[in-house]
């Protein structure tokens, strides 16, 4: 409850105060990644390395992309199209290569976001280099007649709204991740994680199960990357590319992944530290990196390693 | 003789000088991973670097040819050791899980990216041609000089590694290390000391590589991570872990990039989506690769 | 009265190598059946067989008169053929509890959306998953133990909660793999009762073992295997006397047979 007047009411209070309007975009920015994030965590929740998600988030961008311009579909339905699109992309994939382990999945997903981006480069409908340009703001929303969202080119204040749409679906997909990891399936996926061939002996159709937890992953990919179109009215091969993919894996590291919130906090904490070091010019990468070494040797299995040791505690 | 013909043998021979450089990376990469279980990002990365190295002194500086290579080779040798012993080794010693050594590496990717930025900026670098001339077959196959040598170049770097793995003292002992690390140890294999030796021989290899190439393709900033994925394609080809899949992989790589860029050339680049379609089928029949043992 | 399991002239090779030739048997219901051979005589692949985790080179394996060889293993689980697997293979970050009651999965009848929105039946189902898996854990003596982490186990209670998992998934016929391998004398003996124990709640018990002493106490009927092809069939005295077996045993360096 605090944490929905705190995401609700209070941050966009303390930038209306503080006037710097582009923590918006920041906080926008987060909460979609953390949305695709989300998606990668699960997939390590059945014990997959996923370094593929970019490539989902390129593919769900790029559909909202071309229903919106070429079709002219209204952006809103084009958010669960591309979940859905993602979706059924990831069951065909994932079936051959869900069938890989450790660290021959975690190249393989690596390769697929390269190959998202070259078919993207090399397919007519996605525009080659030049990427899809000028794709309208998101229009209105109305369910018979009556008005549920405004179309966002007759706000006064976009990033706003955006915002809202960001922070409510990132709470949504919690929500649901949570209830997921504390069901029965998700009980189910912690013990595909943890053994496969005992899973299937007491019963669990393993594949069923394994297609499925990747399916909706790559679902959250796609409706992160759908959105992110929307925001940046642009999208191009290179929108999410390899660093993108491994920024995610990156996310839900930090996060921890015992904790179904872990790819939130990750997210927080990796895009606010990328952001500050930005004043640092074109030493932020090194930076960023030096500090990434630096905490993989002082703690190299993740910042949860010291939170869940506390939260632990707390519990007994 | 038909015109068809004539491509198809050319295709050949790129194919195969494609598939010697292809292996010499795939090799570094491979021989790592056997003996450590890490998946190194960072390899195009150090390929770069060794691109860079050449670049400097034999285009920069003007030195032989040769003297780059061997400066590319041993910088990034030592590179290789300097990470192994301070960043992998104490990593590995920590950490409870596997995925540990794979952050580590993506960040050591990163943080040399950042590096090759700053100090070479964004540019694409070439150095002077080796040779000059084109070998030319009655115009069925046409090849220039330089990269001849460069092929043999690469391929007996490839020679040597393999007679030094099979019959060198710290060869064998990589091998015992790479099969069973345990029992490598009961057998009185220092096992922190090989470990370092073949993640520098690894490294060694993407910066052979990488200097060579340098004379043909050139090297920018930018190339590191597309190299390590090319990379991975060929281990996972031939089998995570496998010398000879790392060669196999390679070369079929080269062959199937040398076939594609030529048949496909007219749907627009899509070579890669069709070896990662045919990657994927492959896979799923065989997921060791061809040469690997079964995971689990 | 037709057999519970039917392995018909079931064969398998690995490449050039044949592990398994023309091997038939049946196991009758609530029986304990053993099969056992010196090591390298094809006794784990032929249980992989059975239990569908390697499939079939030629031949076939019957239950109930309906084939369950080269399916899915999780379908042959369901048709009530369940496989235990020697210590290593548990849930290792779950309590002893909660690897009980997961393995409960099989009896639930609710599918993978009613597990997620949490049906009635659902929730149902899991209250009489915990009192099932109390009563299990009870049973095999593990409930002191319940709330204990699987990963810190000692080998004993391993191999128990391993049965303990089987005992869950409601088997018709459990097939134990060397439920006695590694154990000293007096914890084989706890084992053997436990073993026995199961076959008295109805399941019939089909194992894979070699240690000798253990499967001559405990089962109804033997199978030996050398090389790869079956030898003998018969009850623990007629195999004791069996001219071809002690052979087999003796011709084996370090195996005892212990007659």
């Amino acid at each position: 409850m605090i944490f929905f007047i705190g995401v609700f009411v209070l941050v966009p209070w303390l930038i209306e105060m503080s006037g710097r309007w582009d923590y918006y975009y920041t906080l926008t920015s987060v909460a979609l990644l953390s949305i695709a994030s989300a998606g990668v965590w699960l997939t390590f929740y059945i014990g997959r390395i996923n370094i593929g998600q970019g490539a989902y988030a390129l593919a769900g961008g790029y559909l909202s992309a071309v229903l919106v311009t070429q079709y002219e579909v209204s952006f809103w339905l084009t958010i669960p199209l591309a979940g859905l699109f993602c979706a059924v992309l990831s069951m065909l994939i994932g079936l051959p290569i869900l069938r890989l382990k450790g660290v021959y999945f975690a190249m393989i997903t690596l390769v697929l976001t390269e190959v998202a981006k070259l078919t993207a480069l090399a397919l007519p409908i996605t525009n080659g280099a030049k990427g899809i340009v000028s794709i309208p703001l998101p229009g209105e929303l109305s369910v018979f007649g009556m008005t549920i969202i405004p179309d966002f080119s007759t706000l006064e204040n976009v990033k706003l709204a955006f915002y809202y749409l960001a922070v409510t679906l990132m709470v949504i997909c919690f929500a649901g991740m949570y209830r997921l990891v504390n069901s029965r399936m998700g009980h189910l996926c912690r013990s595909l994680q943890q053994n496969e061939e005992l899973a299937s002996s007491i019963g669990v159709n393993i594949t069923t199960l394994r297609i499925t937890a990747y399916a909706i992953s790559s679902f959250l990919g796609g409706v992160g990357g759908s959105i992110f179109v929307a925001i940046s009215q642009s999208i191009y091969p290179t929108s999410f590319q390899v660093a993108d993919s491994i920024n995610f894996m990156l996310n839900v590291f930090v996060g921890g992944l015992g904790y179904v919130f872990g790819p939130m906090l990750g997210t927080v904490v990796i895009y606010f530290g990328w952001d500050l070091l930005f004043q640092t010019g074109k030493f932020q990468l090194l930076i960023y990196s030096s500090i990434l070494i630096l905490l993989m040797l002082t703690v190299p299995n993740g910042l949860l390693s010291l939170r869940l040791f506390k939260w632990n505690k707390e519990k007994k | 003789m038909s015109s068809e013909n004539i491509v198809m043998e050319q295709v050949l021979v790129n194919g195969l000088y494609l598939g010697m450089q292809y292996a010499l990376i795939a090799l570094g990469l491979t021989l790592i991973f056997a003996l450590m279980n890490v998946l190194n990002f960072a390899h195009g990365q150090l390929y770069v670097v060794g691109g860079f190295i050449t670049y400097i002194i034999y285009g920069k500086l003007g030195l032989p040819f040769f003297v780059a290579i061997v400066a590319s080779g041993v910088t990034l040798g030592l590179v290789g050791a300097v990470i192994e012993k301070f960043l992998f080794r104490p990593v590995i010693r920590k950490s409870v899980r596997e995925e540990s050594t794979m952050l580590l590496a993506a960040a050591i990717a990163f943080f040399l990216d950042a590096i090759i930025l700053l100090l070479f900026g964004e540019k694409q670098r070439g150095v002077p041609k080796i040779l000059d001339g084109v070998m030319n077959l009655d115009f069925v196959v046409i090849m220039p000089y330089d990269r001849i040598l460069i092929a043999a170049l690469a391929g007996s770097a490839v020679v040597t590694f393999i007679l030094f793995m099979q019959y060198s003292k710290p060869g064998r002992a990589m091998r015992a290390l790479a099969q069973d690390r345990i029992a490598a140890q009961l057998m009185g294999v220092n096992v922190d000391r090989y470990s370092m030796i073949g993640f520098a021989l690894g490294a060694m290899l993407a910066g052979v590589a990488g200097g060579l190439l340098v004379s043909i393709v050139g090297v920018n900033s930018g190339i590191g991570g597309p190299v390590s994925i090319k990379a991975f394609m060929m281990v996972m080809i031939g089998g995570a872990g496998v010398i000879s899949g790392a060669i196999a992989g390679g070369f079929i790589l080269g062959m199937l990039e040398s076939i594609g860029l030529t048949v496909l050339v007219a749907y627009g680049d899509l070579t890669y989506l069709v070896i990662f379609v045919s990657l994927m089928i492959f896979l799923s029949i065989r997921p060791q690769g061809l040469m690997g043992k079964p995971w689990g | 009265m037709s057999a519970l399991l039917e392995v018909k002239s079931v064969t398998k090779k690995f490449g050039g190598l044949t592990a398994n030739k023309d091997i038939s048997f049946t196991v009758q219901e609530k029986e304990i059946l053993s099969v056992i051979g010196p090591n390298g005589a094809g006794k784990s692949t032929l249980f992989k067989m059975i239990s569908s985790f390697l499939r079939t080179t030629s031949g076939e394996v019957l239950f109930k008169g309906e084939r369950i060889s080269n399916l899915a293993p999780h379908i042959v689980a369901r048709r009530g053929v369940v496989r235990t697997f020697q210590e290593t293979t548990i849930f290792k970050s779950m309590t002893v509890r909660e690897n009980v009651v997961i393995a409960h999965h099989l009896r639930s009848k609710t599918n993978l959306l009613g597990f997620y929105v949490g049906s009635r039946r659902a929730h149902t189902d899991e209250t009489e998953f915990r009192r099932s898996a109390d009563e299990i854990l009870e049973f095999l003596n593990l409930s002191e133990i319940s709330g204990e982490l699987a990963s810190t186990l000692p080998q004993g209670h391993l191999r128990a909660l391993g049965i303990a998992i089987g005992l869950a998934t409601d088997p018709k016929i459990l097939l134990l793999d060397e439920p006695f391998a590694g154990m000293n004398h007096d914890e084989t003996m706890r084992t053997v009762e436990l073993v026995s124990g199961v076959r008295d709640r109805g399941v019939t018990v089909l194992l894979v073992e070699h240690d000798m002493p253990a499967v001559m106490k405990i089962s109804d009927r033997i199978v030996v295997l050398n090389f790869g092809e079956k030898i003998a069939e018969g009850t623990p005295q007629q195999i004791q006397q069996n001219e071809q077996v002690i052979e087999a045993y003796l011709g084996s360096e370090d195996d005892s047979i212990g007659l």
